[in-house]
């Protein structure tokens, strides 16, 4: 293998043997798992020449060898999906896909495969620094360090015009959301503005990343947004997360969002609006289910299937009375393992609840105090309005 | 205003404010009174003129970390390659180690002067720096940076108790008075040199990127730039003022701060030398904390590792490392009996003298580069005087290296 770091700077050389001038970088084509080598650009008799990898016949360490004596003075010209190995990839940030997290290029591996010369890994270790400040001589005998497989590995492209948003990242589809947003909240601006166009193509995963960004990322990132691309990301969150994402936006633009969503979100959105964000009322999703007393548990079983609210807020199933008031909670587990032709009134024991104005401590305190994951949020009818869970309580905790 | 008031007020204030004054370190302190007790207040026209350089480059690395979100080091990496950006964490580290044993013996000359011994100050110090920076979350270690400027307001108070002539500090801010007498110039170069270092735009940048603020919080943070940059300078001018009025008068040379709180006493009482103390000590603890960060930084940056105080221990391990090791030898240094310090700090200046250039050059040229910074690159008078103050300020640290190593 050999290592881009020693191949740069190393003798021009024609068929037969001459000196013509000093290799400065390597162009190569990113469309394939391991791009291949398409071009050189080198310093020949003072002027800049770009090489199309045709006139190659050999790599090697200090020395690239062409295939003919006669070299077409032409000036280098992007063609797509083309990068130049030395100013685009090393030294520059890239994903490590496998290990999800920011590496940055330290020397590049150059192999032989299937034929021709490609960009087989990148070298993220010391050695691949060391080998580059070492004066020449020294320098081969480096031996290559901790090297990532390219297949695993997603360059950040944006800032080179004849890439840009052609290359859908398909490795970052592997990633977790939660993943993802450490790594945009990890990388530059540039680079997180690309990892979020490349997922934008994929909307749900997209409004999971956008679920899992801390406030300071979501607002720098929505303000150049359009209103419809705020609302269709937000159709797609869930409705408390989405609340948090408008309350980011400004007063006026909120509006013109609220406008866009449809209309069940709107309407749930509204509501949550409504109140203090960090109040029961509003960190409670709206999506529950509650059955009425009477109801057996295979009935209030078969509701659980129906139901579409996120899997965290049906961790207790809540009973009320004919008047709608909450008269008993239980956890799905104990659910499930209850007789199917129980009442649910001599199951379902008195639930703890908070009410609307709970603050975010009263709320934390509850939940320790009584081991629950999720906690009904009654009005003054101590009817259920909602159910804060308690990665919404952590995710506020946390922050301050 | 109530405590809640009071906090909020200082959850606005951050890097700029921090960086300006982590340059009023000990050794600036020392500048500033030996400026004071040799030459009055003819020099301090001059801290007009390195308020608004040091103005225009923290501006500058302010809005880089800001529009780009990656520190200085990260930067010189991706434009310039490995070697230079080695060669700025080389000399930063020297330099920052320098600097950090400067501070711990700054930190045991403010206490000696309420006699507590070195061998009880200086680690004292340490552990307490240490545990802020690998165990405080950043929120918290940036208030306490914040809280540790407050000793600067000592020196205003120590100024007034040392009962200058308001009117010819006055005049001499205003009216530039210039000698051409070698010592004279060389006080100038230092005040410089100590005033706009090469880690406050390397701290400043990437405390911005760490804290996350993005392009709306640029105009707040360039007004946080502006005010951190006009306090320090103002605050240094008031140590020049405090020795002016008292030292210079009687023709009493000082060459270090200590020396200067001390010789303050007999003129303007023990108040005030308890006071030119306070601030050594707050000065000291304030660079002696933001210099291993910086170092960290830097480090973290051109090798690529995972950085930041907002990180725990073991996500960082890196910046654990480089910071533990900072803070160590530079108190144990501190505590070599008969440690030649005053040839520790000129070999500290020599190497920051020759990395100011650097610094600032790539601060300008990355700053101003459309293809880093887009729309937000220098306008094109800023640009202009930015290239102004670059190659005055560069000077002025070539100047100063070549008279430290020739002697």
């Amino acid at each position: 293998m050999l290592h881009l770091s020693l191949v740069l700077g190393g003798d021009l050389v024609g068929r037969a043997g001459g000196r013509l001038g000093r290799v400065d970088d390597l162009v190569v084509r990113l469309d394939e798992p391991y791009p291949p080598l398409t071009g050189v650009l080198a310093r020949v008799a003072g002027r800049d020449v770009f090489l199309d990898a045709d006139a190659v016949a050999e790599i090697a360490h200090d020395r690239i060898t062409l295939a003919t004596d006669r070299i077409d003075l032409r000036p280098f010209e992007r063609r797509a999906q083309e990068v130049l190995l030395r100013k685009d990839v090393l030294d520059h940030q890239l994903i490590d896909v496998d290990g999800a997290r920011l590496r940055r290029a330290n020397d590049i591996g150059l192999a032989r495969v299937d034929g021709w010369w490609r960009v087989v890994g990148v070298d993220v270790g010391a050695r691949g620094i060391v080998r580059r400040v070492v004066p020449r001589r020294y320098a081969d005998r480096v031996a290559a360090g901790s090297l990532l497989d390219w297949a695993e590995v997603e360059p950040f492209t944006g800032h080179v015009p004849t890439v840009r948003l052609r290359t859908p990242h398909p490795r970052l589809a592997r990633l977790h959301p939660a993943e993802l947003a450490d790594l945009v909240e990890a990388a530059g601006r540039a680079e997180a503005a690309e990892i979020l166009s490349a997922v934008h193509g994929d909307p749900e995963l997209e409004a999971d990343l956008f679920e899992e960004l801390e406030t300071a990322h979501r607002r720098e990132f929505v303000d150049e947004w359009s209103d419809g691309e705020i609302a269709s990301v937000l159709s797609r969150m869930e409705t408390d997360d989405a609340v948090d994402l408008l309350l980011d936006l400004g007063e006026d633009r909120r509006r013109d969002v609220l406008e866009l969503l449809p209309e069940t979100q709107r309407r749930r959105s509204e509501a949550l609006l409504g109140y203090g964000a960090a109040t029961a009322g509003g960190l409670m999703s709206p999506d529950f289910v509650c059955v009425y007393a009477q109801a057996t548990v295979s009935e209030a079983l078969a509701r659980v299937r129906r139901s579409h609210a996120p899997a965290e807020t049906l961790e207790m199933i809540f009973v009320m009375n004919t008047h709608r008031r909450v008269q008993g909670g239980i956890a799905l587990a104990d659910l499930v393992r209850a007789d199917p032709q129980d009442v649910l009134a001599d199951v379902a024991p008195i639930p703890r609840t908070v009410p609307l104005d709970a603050e975010l401590d009263d709320i934390a305190r509850v939940m320790t105090d009584y081991d629950l994951t999720i906690v009904g949020v009654v009005d003054d009818e101590q009817r259920l309005q909602g159910v804060v869970t308690v990665d919404d309580v952590l995710e506020l905790l946390l922050r301050q | 205003m109530t405590r809640r008031r009071v906090l909020s007020l200082l959850a606005l204030l951050g890097p700029g404010l921090i960086a300006a004054n982590a340059g009023n370190d000990a050794g600036g302190i020392a500048t500033y009174s030996s400026v004071g007790a040799r030459y009055g207040y003819d020099l301090l026209w001059m801290m007009v003129v390195i308020t608004v350089s040091l103005i225009v480059v923290q501006e500058m690395a302010a809005r880089m970390g800001i529009v780009t979100g990656k520190g200085l080091a990260d930067l010189i990496r991706e434009n310039y390659g490995v070697r230079w950006s080695l060669f700025a964490t080389a000399s930063v580290l020297v330099a920052n180690l320098g600097i950090c044993i400067s501070e711990f013996v700054g930190i045991a000359a403010a206490l000696g002067l309420a006699h507590v011994p070195v061998y009880v100050s200086v680690p004292v110090a340490a552990v307490a720096i240490w545990l802020l920076l690998v165990r405080g979350t950043y929120k918290i270690a940036e208030r306490i940076f914040v809280g540790m400027t407050i000793p600067f307001f000592a020196y205003p108070v120590a100024a007034i108790l040392a009962h200058p002539d308001w009117g010819a500090v006055a005049k001499a801010t205003v009216a530039p008075h210039i000698q051409t007498s070698p010592a004279y110039v060389l006080l100038f170069v230092a005040t410089a040199g100590t005033t706009i270092t090469p880690f406050m735009q390397l701290y400043l940048q990437s405390a911005v990127v760490e804290r996350g603020l993005g392009a709306d919080d640029l105009n707040r943070e360039r007004v946080e730039v502006v005010s951190g940059s006009i306090f320090a300078n103002v605050v240094a001018s008031f140590i020049i003022i405090a020795t002016g009025a008292t030292l210079f008068v009687h023709h009493r040379a000082v060459d270090t701060a200590s020396q200067a709180a001390q010789a303050l006493a007999p003129f303007a009482g023990r108040f005030a030398e308890a006071l030119f103390a306070v601030g050594l000590l707050g000065a000291s603890l304030l660079a002696a904390a933001v210099l291993p960060v910086t170092g960290a930084y830097v480090i973290s940056e051109t090798f690529g590792f995972e950085k930041g105080i907002s990180r725990s221990p073991r996500e960082a391990p890196v910046f654990v490392t480089v910071v533990t090791a900072l803070v160590v030898v530079g108190a144990a240094v501190a505590l070599i009996p008969h440690v030649p310090v005053f040839r520790l700090l000129v070999g500290v200046q020599v190497v920051n003298g020759a990395l100011l250039p650097i610094t600032l050059f790539f601060v300008w040229r990355l700053s101003r580069s459309r293809e880093v910074m887009g729309r937000y690159r220098n306008g094109r008078i800023f640009d202009v005087v930015a290239a102004l103050t670059v190659a005055a300020t560069s000077a002025l640290s070539l100047v100063l290296l070549v008279v430290t190593v020739r002697g």
